[in-house]
């Protein structure tokens, strides 16, 4: 075990000090603000903290009737989830055959993958929005969570995480007469939680901010997420209502930094059984 | 084993998360970007950018239609006008486009050459229906028509003004009651007098500070495109030649406009230049004593400052008054029959007799009558602006592929008003690229 | 024994016994079985929308004009002779080399300081990656702010020190680096995640045993760190790529493309012809020729990375 002594870390603490700064103040400034009036905000020279903090701008964004928060987070939630979950099903074997396993078309197949990700979905919108109507997907969620489930950016990932993980130890599952869903489940897998967990949070974030799509695509209070509904909020009021926006921006990141608090402890919680357990 | 269990652990809460979450906030009323005001049998649906107050005001003047109208159900959706754009061009593609929508009149070639909207004609009183022609504008009922059928139904004129710090004004020794300037020299003049150094200087004092100013008279910022507009009518110069087939941007007229506004920055120092400035944040802070804006600028005036404001009428730096409107209109889509028909008609005509409420949101309504009924203590702004548009003002222009017009000019002219060209390359260089885009037209 | 060596280890002389055809046969029709799912998906929502889009490019095809003539090579001549294309491809390049550089930067040196045996790990790991969870909207917001150029905090601070209000939105060659700022802020916290769980996959041994030869926290970092992260980096800087090469949202908002087109990047542009112009064709032009550059680039960074570890 390493020593704890502050001298051999010293420069980590110092590092780490400085990023966290630069991470701070802008941060602050938006906590700050949405306790301030509207007046407040607007003031030369700028007011860093309110002088008579309020919860006016809180109170504002979560009784404004235009302002539906709840349902909003409520229908981010579970496509981000259903999302999430489509996304690691998915993934996770598509990326063990390219991580692990020999077939032709290997190398082939994973170079169009990333090739077609690099086509912006700008152009990809009105051929998938004839699809959604298609296959009357047209505002569910179902729009939400499968068009976007085959995620390259997933299997990149998770490919190279399973690479590194050494054959030793899938050859001794091998030798105790696994098949290759028994190693993938049986040893890969395991080995693999922070990778899962890591990219669930990736996938999760990235859905859960995602606007362009959901905004085309639906048309109910019942699938509208929370970006779409918070473009609505800064197109309206970001000009003369900073604090409020402010206020729903912040409210609106809550529910994922809770998310994230969660699996963050898991991802190390991961990492430490693999090393302890693996060499 | 530990680590399956927390794999699986994760996807066990993310189902749960699926689950549970649902049960949570449900039989709400819903009132938000999405709308469903009533519960009649006949459901109509209606997009709109209307953002901000507008939109409040509109889903208000709704609520009492759909009282009044218990069989009709209306499902509103918001969502700001660019992704509008997209969404109804996706949506017609599709084959499933709402009941009715709003644009603007600029707009309505474009869609009308798509073929997708219906023909209004017979909704107005020329047509034998109820929307009188002659209670609006001549130029407003010209932006309604494409190829000669009447295709959307005006709700408002929104357009240019300006906003005044009164107390900045008698700071500096102006009335805010004086009759406006008439001439570029005179604007100039009362925007010296307004533009203060960090010593108190006025930018016509030989002392005044440049490199320092804590207080601007004026603004070039807030929406370039159509302060050049309204110039650039002051001038006697317009957007396209009248058999439209030349862009003249760069005329004689359109390069005296943009001078002046370049000048207003980089010779009298009286505005800063374009980019990096916010013109709202600025006026609402007391550091700007005249923001050219708009109609929409009367709910947010109240809201955003303690400033002491008024509306004032678009300044005048050319030989003629001409400022720049817009007109918020109905449309529906060619596609539409039977009863949902019959039920956006009731919708149109319903607002359309009731336009006086529209004034809440600081546009002003389409129709004369309706204007004229206007109460002065409450609509100041709506009845000085509005008299401007039906007085001067150029309505804005309307052409099939108008939104990629304005793409091309856009950055030219944030070119010349951050000093990144002059004004005649920049003039020349949109004239250019909107010309290309005229003839592929 | 010999049949898992065959099938675990690369460049065997290869045996010709029937038995081992079939275990490779098994393995090709495993290896599909894996793919399957994903690859079902992945061609209904991604490969048929991809090759629509290409398809589209060779058409003049505006979203409602009834007609849509096959205008060949068309799209790609003129987007050769467009300028606009030939600034905001220079744009991209320069914001993305910036904020590459940036976040792969920051995010391994926050991942080695926070995986040091220091007290507070979980709250560094948490709050260094706040940032990214934010939408680009609230980080615009909260940006565009810092940055005014009258009332910004940056600007507020800097004046302490004497130094006269910066525009930096709004000077030419100041606006890409503010944006590129703006998103090393914004994301850094992608890498540094990614880093994290590649470091703590490098063995402990490694590390005791160049502490006994005597070697220095530099010379572990550069010899044994770095290269066995390589496909850690790897992947750092293919994704990093990917996706800002496609920068938009943060020039929508807080620039407009502007001044000028200082700030106007592919994306930016693209979103303007396919959605304001509504020119899908081309707009799907300029896609398949950004698609052809990042994959490109994409491939010079697999066999420069790749190529780096010989030694």
């Amino acid at each position: 075990m390493n020593n704890f002594s502050l001298g051999k870390n010293v420069w980590s603490y110092v590092v780490l000090i400085g990023i966290s700064l630069f991470v701070i103040m802008p941060l602050s400034v938006a906590v700050t603000q949405s306790f301030m009036t509207n007046q407040e905000v607007n003031r030369w020279p700028p007011k860093l903290i309110p002088t008579e903090p309020t919860l006016d701008s809180y109170e504002q964004v979560v009784t404004q009737e235009d302002i539906r928060l709840d349902l909003w987070l409520r229908n981010s939630l579970i496509a981000a989830s259903g999302y999430t979950l489509a996304v690691l099903v998915l993934c996770a074997p598509a990326a063990y055959a390219f991580a692990r396993l020999k077939f032709p078309g290997n190398n082939i197949i994973f170079a169009i993958l990333l090739v077609t990700i690099m086509i912006p979905q700008q152009v990809t919108l009105i051929p998938n929005y004839l699809l959604m109507r298609d296959l009357q997907w047209l505002d569910t969620f179902n729009a939400l969570i499968f068009p976007g489930a085959a995620n390259v950016f997933g299997v990149f990932l998770l490919r190279q995480f399973f690479i590194q993980i050494p054959a030793e130890l899938e050859e001794a599952a091998v030798l105790d007469g696994a098949s290759y869903f028994g190693r993938f489940w049986h040893v890969i897998l395991p080995l693999s939680t922070n990778a899962l967990v890591a990219l669930g949070i990736f996938v999760f974030l990235g859905h859960y901010n995602d606007l362009f799509w959901p905004l085309i695509v639906t048309n109910s209070l019942e699938t509208r997420t929370l970006p779409v509904g918070l473009q609505v909020l800064n197109s309206s009021y970001a000009g003369n209502f900073r604090p409020m926006v402010l206020a729903g921006a912040i409210l609106s990141t809550i529910p994922i930094l809770i998310v994230y608090i969660l699996f963050q402890r898991r991802i190390i919680q991961g990492v430490m059984l693999t090393g302890m357990g693996g060499r | 084993m530990f680590k399956r269990l927390s794999f699986v652990t994760t996807l066990v809460i993310l189902a749960a998360l699926i689950l549970v979450v649902p049960v949570m906030a449900q039989d709400e009323e819903p009132t938000a970007d999405v709308s469903v005001l009533g519960s009649g049998d006949i459901s109509i649906s209606f997009w709109n950018g209307l953002t901000g107050s507008d939109g409040v005001t509109l889903n208000e003047m709704l609520a009492n239609f759909v009282a009044e109208n218990p069989e009709i159900t209306v499902t509103t959706e918001i969502v700001a006008w660019n992704d509008l754009y997209a969404k109804l061009q996706a949506a017609f593609v599709a084959g499933n486009p709402p009941d009715v929508f709003m644009l603007h009149a600029s707009e309505v070639p474009q869609f009308g050459s798509y073929g997708v909207l219906k023909d209004l004609g017979p909704w107005y009183t020329s047509g034998g229906g109820w929307f009188p022609d002659d209670d609006i504008s001549e130029s407003t009922l010209n932006g309604m028509m494409y190829e000669g059928t009447l295709v959307a139904i005006p709700l408002d004129n929104h357009g240019r003004g300006l906003w005044i710090n009164v107390d900045m004004f008698e700071a500096a020794g102006l009335d805010p009651d004086m009759d406006p300037p008439t001439t570029y020299e005179g604007w100039v003049d009362l925007f010296q007098q307004l533009t203060l150094d960090a010593d108190g200087n006025n930018a016509a004092s030989p002392d005044f500070d440049p490199e320092n100013v804590v207080q601007w008279g004026y603004a070039v910022g807030e929406w370039p495109r159509v302060n050049f507009l309204g110039a650039l009518a002051q001038q006697g110069g317009s957007l396209v030649s009248e058999d439209g087939s030349t862009v003249t941007v760069n005329s004689e007229a359109g390069i005296t406009a943009l001078q002046q506004a370049v000048d207003l920055v980089y010779e009298y120092n009286v505005s800063p230049p374009e980019a990096g400035f916010d013109t709202w944040n600025a006026f609402g802070a007391g550091t700007l004593a005249v923001i050219p804006t708009g109609t929409w600028f009367r709910n947010q005036a109240e809201t955003f400052s303690d400033i002491n404001s008024r509306a004032w009428p678009a300044p005048q730096f050319g030989p003629e008054p001409g400022t720049w409107f817009g007109a918020h209109a109905w449309m529906v889509p060619a596609s539409l029959e039977g009863e949902k028909l019959d039920a956006v008609e009731t919708l149109i005509q319903w607002v359309s007799e009731n336009q006086v409420a529209w004034a809440a949101s600081g546009q002003v309504p389409a129709r004369l009558s309706a204007q004229a009924a206007l109460d002065a203590d409450n609509y100041p702004s709506n009845i000085l602006l509005g008299q401007g548009f039906s007085d001067y003002g150029v309505l804005d222009y309307g052409h099939v592929a108008i939104q990629e017009m304005y793409a091309a000019l856009d950055p030219e002219l944030s070119e010349a008003l951050n000093g990144l060209k002059t004004v005649e390359e920049a003039l020349n260089d949109a004239a250019e690229r909107m010309q290309a885009v005229l003839d592929r037209n | 024994m010999s049949q898992s060596s065959t099938m675990t280890t690369p460049g065997r002389p290869k045996r010709r016994f029937p038995f081992e055809i079939d275990l490779k046969r098994r393995e090709w029709i495993a290896a599909y079985l894996f793919l399957a799912p994903f690859l079902l998906f992945f061609s209904v929502f991604v490969v048929r929308a991809v090759i629509a889009a290409v398809e589209m490019s060779f058409y003049d095809w505006q979203i409602l004009r009834p007609t849509r003539p096959f205008v060949g090579l068309d799209n790609y001549n003129e987007l050769l002779n467009d300028d606009v294309w030939w600034i905001s491809l220079k744009n991209t390049l320069v914001f993305t080399v910036m904020t590459v550089t940036g976040t792969t930067i920051l995010g391994l040196v926050s991942a080695v300081a926070v995986t040091r045996p220091i007290k507070g790990q979980g709250f560094y790991r948490v709050l260094l990656y706040m940032p990214s969870l934010l939408s680009v909207g609230a980080v615009g917001l909260i940006w565009v702010w810092l940055l005014n150029t009258q009332f910004g905090v940056i600007n507020y601070i800097l004046s302490f020190i004497g130094i006269r209000p910066i525009n930096w939105l709004g000077e030419p060659e100041l606006v890409l680096p503010a944006l590129s700022l703006t998103t090393i802020w914004w994301t850094f916290g992608f890498p540094m995640l990614i880093f994290i769980a590649g470091l703590q996959a490098i063995p402990q041994q490694l590390y005791e045993a160049a502490r006994i030869d005597g070697a220095n926290g530099l010379q572990i970092f550069f010899r044994i760190t770095l290269p066995l992260l390589r496909p850690t980096i790897l992947f750092v800087t293919v994704t990093g790529v990917i996706s800002h090469f496609q920068v938009f949202g943060q020039p929508l908002i807080m620039t407009t493309g502007g001044p000028g087109r200082s700030s106007y990047t592919v994306i930016y542009y693209l979103y303007q012809i396919a959605w304001t112009a509504f020119r899908m064709g081309y707009g799907a032009a300029v896609a398949v020729a950004l698609a052809v550059i990042m994959a490109l680039m994409t491939l010079f960074q697999f066999i420069f990375i790749n190529r780096r570890v010989e030694y």
